[in-house]
């Protein structure tokens, strides 16, 4: 696009990034008459074009498998992101295990996040009111119900109301009706139930019935590929166009932001970033400036932005920009069910991800102080007669046609139960700019430290022994003890929920921003992604990411319009 | 089973999804043979070096291999198979043609893994510069090589020469758990293993093994997902009672 001609300052709003947070602000400023002018790094991606909907891993190379190019697979909606990104590396300091996702597109992760889509309860925001750990959030779930209810009405959400005390209800009409669950759901449902713990159809952000533009799903491709027909939500077919049509959004792809400058009173009034195509470096002018480049990004960002009234990084007084890391815990934990061999086929696809799951059940238990940790999790179910792939389970021996019937006796015999958990906030965890590395953009790079403490572990080891008491009860047998929690438990940043790096609060010392995501030191800077959780709930993350910047970017119009940015 | 020899050294492998203009009989599968180019240079061997006392197990020296992979950002419409340089021998191919038979024989009408061309999936398999596809193929080449000593070694001749009958007994030894007790075949029956899930994976990602194995999604519903037949519901009722559950 034509860099030269851009002023920043035909924009009321700068955003940095595309994904949930960034795509959520451009819509929700555009809609209420603002000028938006939106920065992705990435490249422009257009969904309707570029998405393998039907394609079978047979026409893939190598049957479609992961590797180090394509993480989740050839059909694998990211492009040019994954673990790794060319030329853009990230250090660890020593004994430091971290992982960081990135997906350098139009539209971010969410072309090909799981779309699982929980509230927060009451519970989740004020975490540590009930057990003394990490840090409350700067208001009450009844705060922010209100927009959760906008949001997912938007964004358009399958699910039911369950009356769980972990699950809040939505009001009438805006959930869209779940699929029905599956067989091998339905035996973890009762295994489950016999155990005294609940199962919920899960939340998704996947249409079942067509809105606006987009159709409703036709349960048949993996949604992580991407949904050209709009279902699966991504805002690349929705809240980007959407933003568009009012005529106030521009997008520039290929735009790194380097930096956030600010005038001599330290008050922002610009940003810098470089042209991938051209590899210049451009200022913009700014009046106000949003980030939503992801947690860990926006937080490098805000580091990297040094400046004689801001020698810590900007917005940093508080010492707490990189502080608060926090992923979800995840584990692993399945068996071949005897009972699931061999049973009759039908078409097992469905919206391609979880009908049914386990939320947390621990919430009264808890209260009676009678969990030996703090917070909880929920299992997500993999099962299924899925398409054929790479691996073929089955205890295969011999070869020829036994050996088939081994193979098609166990196909979609194998049932896995996927731990995500809570994280409490620690001292060791956290990113800082690694002063001797930079990326090929010539941008210093994130050092991340990390380490789980007991809290985890042993919410991972109650949820291995909970995980297997549901599987031995729908008959699996297992001749292996239980894997050590430290383990089994995945690495930081493996789930991708990674959160905290320049939270909310009340007080100027203990957080980054207020509670609207504006910076205490800056009051024209905002951060609009995971960056200012305060926790991080079991729950996914995603919809609080896209109701906070919707709640958030609404109170920010408000502000412009009273003339106080 | 019938035991029909479908491919020997007059009779190759074709390989046709790769762009090879012509296929030429290399002759033994011994290591300078088999393997051009496998001079002094930077040894693979990932093969397992255990201090097994019976048995053998080839040394080979594998280059290194360095392709390009199809990158972050392929076209994913227009599949680039095979991005980087099949590397099998037209006598390696026809091996794993043998192989793939074994493990997956025509059955009626269901077609046998040779004949949806797993071998030449199996190639752009090994070939790939992946770390997953690397190891298997240092694993698979060894596993190829004993095959071949054996049969020199039962039989006098290639493996791919030897009768069916005989091709079988050799496979007989590693690809049972029982082999597993034999000292001398543990090495060969773990490549045996992990050669034969990539065959069959291979095989059920075919259009035909895709059929085989039951998978009936990947096609579009209109109006709500139906969920369970009633055949799959009455099947599920009967295991919860076995199991003393309820929905
Ligand atoms: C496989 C997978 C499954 C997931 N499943 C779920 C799920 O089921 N539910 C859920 O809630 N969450 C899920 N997530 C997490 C979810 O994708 C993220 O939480 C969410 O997308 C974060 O939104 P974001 O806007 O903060 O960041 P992103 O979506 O990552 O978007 C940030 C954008 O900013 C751009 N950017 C970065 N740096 C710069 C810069 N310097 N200048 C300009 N632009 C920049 C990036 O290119 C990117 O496009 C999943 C993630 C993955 C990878
Ligand atoms: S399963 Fe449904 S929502 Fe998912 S990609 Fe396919 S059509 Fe879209």
């Amino acid at each position: 696009m034509m860099e030269g001609q851009i002023n920043g300052h035909d924009y009321d709003v700068i955003v940095v990034g595309s994904g949930a947070g960034g795509a959520m602000a451009a819509y929700t400023l555009t809609k209420s008459g603002r000028k938006v002018l939106m920065l992705e790094a990435g490249r422009d991606y257009d969904p309707k074009t570029e998405t393998p909907m039907f394609k079978s891993n047979f026409d893939a190379p190598l049957l479609g498998a992961g590797n180090s190019d394509k993480d989740f697979g050839f059909y694998d909606a990211t492009v040019d992101g994954g673990w790794e990104v060319p030329g853009e590396p990230y250090t660890k300091g020593e004994g430091s295990e971290f992982l960081w996702w990135r997906a350098r597109m139009l539209g971010g992760r969410t072309n090909h996040w799981g779309r699982y889509s929980l509230r927060f309860s009451e519970h989740d925001f004020k975490g540590f009111s009930r057990d003394g750990l990490g840090a409350d959030w700067p208001f009450e779930y009844w705060d922010l119900a209100p927009w959760y209810d906008e949001t997912e009405a938007l964004v358009g959400i399958c699910g039911t109301n369950t009356g769980l005390d972990d699950m809040p209800d939505s009001p009438e009409g805006v959930l869209q009706p779940p699929p029905k669950p599956r067989v091998p759901e339905l035996l973890v449902s009762a295994a489950a139930k016999k155990l005294g713990i609940p199962t919920a159809p899960m939340h998704r952000a996947v249409l079942t019935r067509p809105k606006d533009d987009r159709q409703a799903c036709f349960y048949a491709t993996p949604c992580g590929r991407g949904c050209s027909i709009g279902a699966a939500f991504q805002t690349t077919t929705s809240l980007i166009p959407m933003a568009q049509a009012t005529g106030l959004l521009t997008v520039i792809t290929d735009a790194m932001v380097k930096e956030v400058n600010v005038d001599e009173k330290g008050k922002v009034n610009a940003l810098t970033y470089i042209d991938k195509k051209t590899k210049q470096a451009h200022r913009l002018d700014a009046k106000v400036i949003i980030l939503a480049a992801s947690a860990c990004e926006s937080a490098r960002i805000l580091l990297n932005s040094k400046s004689e009234s801001h020698p810590n990084g900007l917005a940093n007084s508080s010492g707490h920009v990189g502080r608060n890391i926090m992923d979800s815990t995840g584990v692993s934990y399945g068996a071949h069910i005897p009972a699931l061999e061999g049973r009759p086929k039908y078409n097992e696809d469905g919206h391609t991800a979880n009908h049914l799951f386990i939320p947390w059940w621990g919430h009264k238990v808890q209260e009676k102080k009678a969990m030996a940790f703090p917070r909880g999790y929920h299992f997500e179910i993999g099962s299924g007669f899925r398409a054929p792939s790479s691996w073929v389970s089955g205890d295969l021996d011999g070869y020829g046609k036994p050996l088939k019937e081994i193979a098609k006796q166990a196909y979609g015999s194998y049932v896995g139960l996927a731990l995500r958990g809570e994280m409490l906030p620690n001292d060791d965890c956290y990113m800082e700019i690694d002063e001797d590395v930079k990326d090929k953009w010539g941008i210093p790079v994130v050092k991340f430290h990390w380490k789980w403490s007991q809290h985890e572990l042993k919410q991972v080891e109650h949820g291995l022994k909970t995980a297997r008491q549901i599987l031995e009860t729908m008959g699996a047998k297992f001749d292996k003890p239980l894997p050590k929690a430290e383990d089994a438990i995945l690495k930081g940043g493996q789930i991708i929920h990674e959160v905290g790096s320049t939270r909310m609060g009340d007080s100027p010392t203990e957080s980054v921003t207020n509670q609207w995501g504006q910076t205490w030191d800056c009051s024209n800077l905002f951060v609009m992604d995971a960056g200012v959780f305060a926790s991080n709930p079991h729950k996914n993350c995603t919809l609080t990411i896209m109701t906070l910047a919707m709640r958030n970017s609404t109170w920010l119009a408000r502000q412009l319009d009273k003339g106080e940015l | 089973m019938s035991l029909v020899k479908r491919y020997s050294s007059k009779k190759p492998y074709l390989a046709s999804l790769s762009r090879r203009d012509a296929i030429k009989w290399i002759g033994a599968l011994s290591v300078t043979a088999a393997f051009p180019g496998l001079t002094a240079c930077s040894s693979q061997a990932l093969a397992p070096q255990s201090e097994l006392a019976k048995g053998h197990w080839p040394q080979l020296e594998l280059p290194v291999i360095n392709a390009t992979g199809y990158g972050k950002d392929p076209n994913l419409i227009i599949a680039p198979r095979a991005s980087w340089p099949r590397t099998l021998t037209a006598a390696q191919l026809t091996f794993i043609a043998i192989f793939a038979d074994i493990v997956a024989p025509r059955e009626g009408s269901v077609p046998s893994a040779s004949e949806v061309k797993v071998p030449d999936l199996l190639d752009e398999w090994v070939s790939a510069p992946y770390e997953r596809q690397q190891q298997d193929r240092v694993s698979f080449l060894h596993l190829l090589a004993w095959l071949d000593e054996e049969a020199r070694r039962r039989f006098d001749n290639l493996f791919v020469d030897v009768t069916a009958s005989q091709q079988l007994a050799i496979i007989d030894d590693i690809a049972y758990k029982k082999a597993m007790q034999s000292e001398e075949f543990v090495r060969p029956a773990k490549a045996f293993a992990d050669f034969r899930r990539l065959v069959l994976a291979c095989f059920f990602c075919s259009p035909a093994g895709v059929k085989d194995i039951g998978y009936l999604g990947n096609v579009p519903i209109v109006g709500d997902y139906p969920g369970p037949s009633d055949e799959a519901m009455t099947h599920l009722q009967g295991v919860l009672d076995e199991l003393g559950l309820t929905l």
